[in-house]
């Protein structure tokens, strides 16, 4: 198979499947679930043989005219080059699971076809984002995952929560996704290119380019990301079904924008201001979504703000100057986290929908095999020596001490130590003690199409993803490294071994395995122990009812509702009232209609003024035509 | 028969009648709005009609911004005859006459 030909099957075939599923088997219980599998099962394969086929220095690029507009030519071109392997590898493994698993979370939904030509349209949009060559094509399926996400989000439309977070979701994109559209025309007239090969072989120095470019080109990763101050969407976003969550507001989606400032980064785009406000942002985020991951009762919420915080994680490696370490934090966390999603499903789809955290409990024994996934993923995002997650969120922390930014290495620790508490108090309300309600009391194993995904992703993937990091290099021309196609593995294993080298000379090593462990134990003890002493209620909540409201409190949600009740709406009751009212109306118009009684009388007045539309239309066109004929014959 | 300059224009000229005469006797603000929009889409396709007798591209580029406001106009217009029919009860134009004396 040629690299033409595998870009070309990697997009048609999801297309394909959404578009026949959309059109003939909407109703179909059968027909778009096949579908979609089969093409996330094309895109896997497709993607393991371009990768195992491509020795991972020399890019591959193929590139086709789109239109042409004077001398400016658009093109669609394919690239994939050592950022993009990794992603392809991890998008295609991660996304054909969730599917596998969605066909059975999905089993007694009434719209299934709805759903899986919504997937099929996601891979299609994220295939794009990872294989774009230039920013314009990246907007193009930025836009298109936007539009999935938002679908997928509305599943459940009939709902009046899922219909309004689907909005929110969608308008808070906007926000973030105009400041990226400046920043590609910033960056195009600045530069006269946005081809990533071509910005990258251009070797700019950070430091010279405009700040504005890279804080706008940002907002589309503020957006997308759901990177401070734009957070406020992911949460709602659980409205949609758990693999949704699992697979685009955890997994994929959300990391394209993390993907994005990688590229970005690596094409030297940034300044050093811009780095700096990803680093303070990021770091910030990840403190605050790692505390306030305890401040929900909800697990899917809860795993939400867990997701902020290490969305917060890779801005923050970003921000260091390490994009390659954000870029296997992205892959890592793709890995565990979706695992940790599925979990919730498998446990929200046993219990009946139950997603309150509360309610329950005991389900160890009930699902070994989910918990056990959930124990594996929970010991890797929480940096469990040698887990997958260790290798990348452990760098992060070892990055800041490097660089010297103390303050931001105190807020990922924050982070860090926040991640062990919520998974402790995860496992503990969900898996341990007794059932705290019916439902949990009569849950049972999910069936296999949901367990083996949480056996490959969960069990394998989240302990072992990370381990080609630990041998030394590949032998020449193995194919595969670790679990890795060996030629994803470049970039990736590049960064983390420079940086393990500079901290190795700084004797860094040893005290952050240390320091790690410390966390590890320290936050998972005291909330295994914390959370046994209130069973059926939320301890915190009970301890410290104002701590508690606290995390719970949606600050910048409310701050956001009163800045658009008190001033936006507020300019627009002064237009409307004022200008449209009074001046408009009032002054305007009322003046003309008792105007022209007065010179033309009451007759015109009864004939002119008849009220109807379509009169007044034609007086209109009457007017244009005796215009016209005055202008012609004069 | 080469398809020319002429060809263009009258169906544009075309559009646009039908448009017009869907705004004169249509009572129904929907019908008469999607009427409105075919007469705007004439007058782009003159453009893009002139644009390639010209052999340049301004035509072509104009259309690209009136799609995009006509994109911004629909849903403002829409909206407008949503709030008219939830404070009226109807979107016929032959009930809608406070204008009238």
């Amino acid at each position: 198979m040629t690299p033409e030909t595998a870009f070309q099957t990697l997009l048609g075939a999801p297309l394909a499947a959404a578009a026949i599923s959309a059109l003939f088997f909407r109703r179909s219980r059968w027909g778009a679930p096949v579908l979609s599998l089969a093409a996330a099962g094309t895109i896997l394969w497709v993607s393991l043989q371009l990768l195992l086929g491509w020795d991972g220095h020399e890019a591959l690029h193929t590139s086709y005219t789109w239109f042409k507009l004077g001398d400016l030519e658009f093109k669609l071109g394919f690239l994939l080059d050592k950022t993009a392997a990794p992603m392809l590898f991890t998008v295609s493994f991660v996304a054909f699971f969730i599917h596998v698993f969605s066909i059975g979370y999905m089993d007694d939904d009434s719209a299934r076809g709805r759903f899986f030509a919504g997937l099929s349209i996601f891979m299609f949009s994220i295939v794009g984002i990872v294989l774009a060559d230039n920013l314009f094509m990246t907007f193009v399926f930025w836009e298109l995952v936007g539009f999935s996400s938002y679908m997928l989000i509305a599943h459940y439309f009939d709902k009046d929560y899922a219909a309004a977070a689907s909005k929110k979701a969608f308008i808070t994109n906007r926000v973030g996704d105009l400041g990226f559209l400046l920043g590609i025309l910033w960056c195009w007239s600045h530069y006269g290119t946005v081809d990533f090969q071509v910005l990258e072989n251009a070797k700019l120095a950070g430091s010279g380019v405009p700040a504005a470019i890279g804080l706008l080109l940002m907002c589309g990763f503020i957006g997308k990301s759901a990177q401070f101050p734009l957070h406020v969407w992911l949460t709602d976003a659980m409205a949609g079904p758990t693999p949704v969550s699992a697979l685009i507001h955890a997994a994929t989606m959300v990391a394209a924008g993390v993907y994005l400032m990688v590229k970005l980064s690596v094409c030297g785009l940034f300044a050093p201001v811009a780095l700096d406000v990803m680093l303070w942002s990021g770091a910030g985020l990840a403190a605050l979504g790692g505390l306030c991951a305890l401040g929900q009762t909800d697990i899917k919420k809860s795993l939400a703000y867990s997701t902020l915080s290490h969305l917060g994680f890779m801005g923050a490696a970003v921000g260091l100057g390490r994009p390659e370490i954000a870029l296997l934090h992205m892959s890592m966390h793709a890995f565990f986290k979706a695992t940790l999603f599925l979990c919730s499903g498998s446990v929200i789809h046993a219990c009946h929908h139950e997603q309150d955290m509360t309610r329950m409990g005991g389900l160890l024994k009930k699902m070994p095999v989910t918990a056990a996934a959930f124990a594996i993923s929970g010991l890797s995002i929480c940096a469990f020596p040698y887990f997958a997650g260790w290798y990348s969120k452990d760098m992060i922390l070892t990055a800041a001490l490097v660089n010297g930014n103390y303050g931001a290495f105190a807020l990922l620790a924050i982070a860090a130590l926040g991640t062990a508490l919520y998974i402790g108090r995860m496992f503990r309300l969900v898996f341990l003690g007794n059932a705290n309600s019916d439902e949990a009391g009569h849950a049972h194993e999910s069936n296999a199409w949901m367990t083996i995904p949480l056996v490959v992703l969960g069990i394998v993937f989240s302990l072992g993803a990370g381990w080609f990091l630990s041998g030394t290099h590949a032998a020449e021309g193995a194919r595969m490294n670790g679990l890795f196609p060996a030629s994803a593995t470049e970039f990736l294993a590049h960064g983390y071994h420079e940086l393990h080298h500079t901290a190795a000379e700084k004797g860094l090593v040893l005290p952050m395995l240390a320091l790690g462990v410390i966390i590890l134990v320290v936050g998972l003890g005291a909330t295994l122990s914390f959370y046994k002493k209130t069973p059926g209620d939320d301890a915190l909540r009970v301890k410290s009812p104002k701590l508690y409201a606290a995390l719970e409190r949606r600050w910048f949600d409310n701050a956001y509702d009163w800045y658009i009740a008190n001033v936006q709406q507020r300019v627009a009751e002064f237009y409307a009232f004022f200008v449209d009212k009074f001046l408009l109306e009032g002054l305007t118009i009322r003046a003309i209609f008792a105007g022209i009684p007065a010179v033309g009388g009451i007759l015109v007045r009864r004939f002119l003024f008849t009220g109807r539309m379509s009169d007044y239309a034609a007086f209109f066109v009457f007017g244009v035509i005796l215009y016209f004929l005055y202008s012609v014959v004069l | 028969m080469p398809v020319g300059i002429l060809h263009h224009l009258v169906l544009a000229g075309v559009l646009f009648a039908i448009g017009l005469t869907g705004v004169l006797v249509r009572r129904n603000l929907i019908a008469v709005y999607m009427s409105l929009e075919l007469m705007l889409t004439a007058c782009t396709l003159g453009l893009v009609a002139f644009s390639k007798q010209n052999n340049a591209m301004d035509g072509n580029l104009f259309v690209f911004f009136i799609i995009t406001v006509a994109a911004a106009e629909v849903a403002v217009g829409l909206a407008l005859i949503v709030a008219l029919f939830r404070k009226r009860g109807t979107v016929r134009s032959d009930e809608l006459t406070s204008l009238k004396n």
